[in-house]
């Protein structure tokens, strides 16, 4: 069954070198605790201290060297996010598979995804953070996976589903195939781009869920070194040394964006048309 | 709901509009009545399944109220009384009838500090309404607009640059969006405040305190809604009447208005729609970073109390908000598409 192959050609040239970006960044993040040239929780500098020698972005509100909590600050973030949407697209291809091979389920899919959409995310995180005492990161990204995988596993259902119609699904079901191996070695293939951009959208999303739980100081606690974290406590601050603000603000920002362009770029098809519909964000 | 990509599998009628709406409105009065029931229902028994799912969140998750809200070495006690108060100590089915009747009775159960949730949210909760409102409008307003502009010439450097910077956009959480717009208006120029303050009422002074809040939460969804657009009119766009309009020498922005929106209407009243849950999610946390007194600045504290019953509270008014804009997109699509019937 090689009808993949012509699938993974289109994306491969273009697309990778589009990926770079964001894969330089996420690596950066993950080694900068390594790079860090002083301690995340001891100050160095007055309050807010304007950049100067020894802290080329200055101080935060307790005289911390914001640029090495910039550097510790990405890690947690970038791999719980990338842990919910591994999670969210295993779980949805998953469920999105057996949905489109039992039209039972693919109701449930579908009404689950349409409950999904009135519960704003800031709200789902709030409640699960707030239930969960003590939960911390955990609850948070527990959260992200309740929230994401619904709308996750509709996509993969409706692009899963026009396949199950095919001669050769059909073929491998009729011959007494299990529905875990049709779909594990039928359907997943052939829905690579979908899934890449599932996975990408995901990702962004998480990011987006986890950093704005940081951001309401949800998830990490202080002392904690996180970006959304800095930007909370140190946005009191912000006239006095802007970089403690914008530092990881604008490391957010590129992070998102590079994910972003990156899963744009490695799925063959114009994200609007057919693989994110509208509400994949929620 | 129906997913986004349905209009190409519609009927392909290049009926003019007016015509389309006059024989709908002429034939079929009734049907649309009950069209708009079957929607209604559909949409309300949503709304229900979502409070017990939130029940149900708050039921089975370790800890309740009483014990989040509880100081350090409280006695039993005074627990118990605290229990009492919050209604914690009711057989779980009367709790559960008590909250699925919440939304049409009014009552949301009491807050963690003893008030009635309805009273905490009474003026918050409206002060939220405009700002994730406002932002709506002008959000579909600036979607339609660069959507359009982009499609008038598909490839082009135009259609090329606003589809890289909807795509940025949409990857950017509100706040940042909010701090990228405080520094230069408001702390650096001082164009506009960046600190709401409220008059007497409890509403915000001037509508200059509005400005950035909405275009924080205008900007990603924008982004996101341009791109919904977009790829309705490129699905239209290959349709044979709008391909003919375009070969008859019609100029670009007449194929696009006149020919190719008219039948993506239903896919983007669909994804427009979903952005109602984002853009009142985001207003919750843009209005703490300008102190905007709305839900989220309640909510804000709300987190620091482990007030679930508030919190709770908001999430049963806000599906109710969604519910609402969502059965507004199912009516639009629904006059759209049962028009071609």
């Amino acid at each position: 069954m090689n009808t993949s192959s012509h699938a993974a050609r289109p994306w491969r040239a273009g697309g990778l070198r589009k990926a770079v970006p964001a894969l330089l960044l996420i690596i950066a993040a993950l080694a900068g605790p390594f790079l860090a040239e002083h301690p995340v929780d001891a100050p160095i500098t007055m309050p807010y201290a304007p950049p100067e020698d020894g802290a080329p972005l200055g101080g935060d509100q307790l005289g911390r060297d914001v640029l090495s909590r910039l550097l510790s600050g990405g890690t947690a973030l970038i791999t719980s996010a990338l842990a919910v949407a591994l999670i969210i697209t295993a779980g949805a291809i998953w469920l999105g598979c057996l949905a489109a091979l039992s039209p039972a389920a693919r109701r449930v899919v579908e009404r689950g995804a349409d409950i999904a959409i009135l519960l704003p995310p800031v709200l789902g995180v709030m409640l699960i953070g707030m239930t969960w005492p003590g939960g911390g990161r955990l609850a948070v990204a527990a959260a992200a996976v309740t929230l994401g995988l619904p709308y996750a596993t509709r996509v993969v259902a409706g692009a899963a589903l026009p396949l199950t119609t095919t001669g050769y699904i059909e073929t491998a079901l009729a011959s007494g195939e299990r529905l875990s191996y049709v779909a594990a070695r039928e359907l997943v293939p052939n829905l690579r781009s979908t899934l890449i951009a599932l996975f990408g959208l995901r990702f962004v999303e998480a990011i987006y869920i986890i950093s704005m739980a940081g951001f309401l100081q949800i998830g990490p606690q202080p002392p904690a070194a996180d970006w959304a974290l800095m930007i909370r406590e140190n946005s009191g601050g912000i006239l006095l040394n802007p970089w403690a603000v914008l530092a990881p603000s604008l490391a957010i920002a590129i992070l998102a964006i590079s994910v972003n362009l990156a899963s744009e770029a490695l799925s063959r098809k114009p994200v609007a048309t057919g693989i994110a519909r509208p509400g994949s964000r929620e | 709901m129906r997913t986004a990509d349905e209009p190409t599998a519609e009927p392909r009628l290049p009926a003019p509009e007016a015509s389309r709406r006059a024989r709908w409105s002429a034939t079929s009065a009734g049907a649309a009545i009950r069209d708009v029931a079957r929607l209604l229902i559909v949409r309300v028994s949503l709304l229900v399944t979502l409070l017990a799912i939130v029940f149900a969140a708050v039921e089975l998750l370790p800890g309740d109220a009483a014990t989040a809200t509880a100081e350090r070495g409280e006695s039993a006690a005074g627990l118990a009384a605290r229990r009492h108060l919050l209604g914690l100590d009711q057989p779980l089915w009367t709790r559960f009838a008590t909250w699925m009747t919440a939304l049409p009775s009014g009552n949301l159960g009491v807050s963690a500090r003893g008030r009635p949730v309805t009273e905490v949210l009474a003026d918050p909760f409206p002060n939220t309404l405009v700002l994730a409102l406002s932002a709506l409008v002008l959000t579909v307003l600036a979607s339609l607009a660069l959507g359009c502009w982009a499609a008038a010439r598909p490839g082009g450097l135009t259609d090329r640059v606003i589809g890289h910077l909807a795509t940025s956009a949409f990857a950017l959480p509100e706040y940042i969006v909010a701090i990228a717009l405080v520094l230069p208006l408001a702390l650096w120029t001082g164009l506009l405040p960046a600190v709401t303050v409220t008059d007497a009422t409890g509403a915000p002074g001037s509508w200059t305190m509005l400005v950035m809040p909405v275009l924080a939460l205008t900007i990603p969804q924008t982004g996101w809604n341009t791109r919904i657009v977009r790829g309705a009119l490129a699905d239209q766009a290959a349709l044979p009447h709008v391909e003919a309009a375009g070969l008859d020498g019609l100029p670009a922005h007449v194929v696009v208005l006149r020919h190719a929106l008219p039948g993506a209407v239903p896919t983007i009243a669909a994804g427009i729609a979903t952005s109602a849950g984002m853009l009142f999610g985001g207003a919750v946390v843009v209005e703490t970073l300008f102190n905007y007194p709305g839900v989220g600045t309640l909510l804000a504290g709300a987190v620091s109390d482990r007030d679930t019953p508030l919190v709770a509270g908001v999430a049963v008014c806000a599906g109710a908000a969604i519910t609402i804009v969502l059965l507004a997109s199912d009516v639009i699509r629904d006059v759209v598409v049962g028009g071609r019937r």
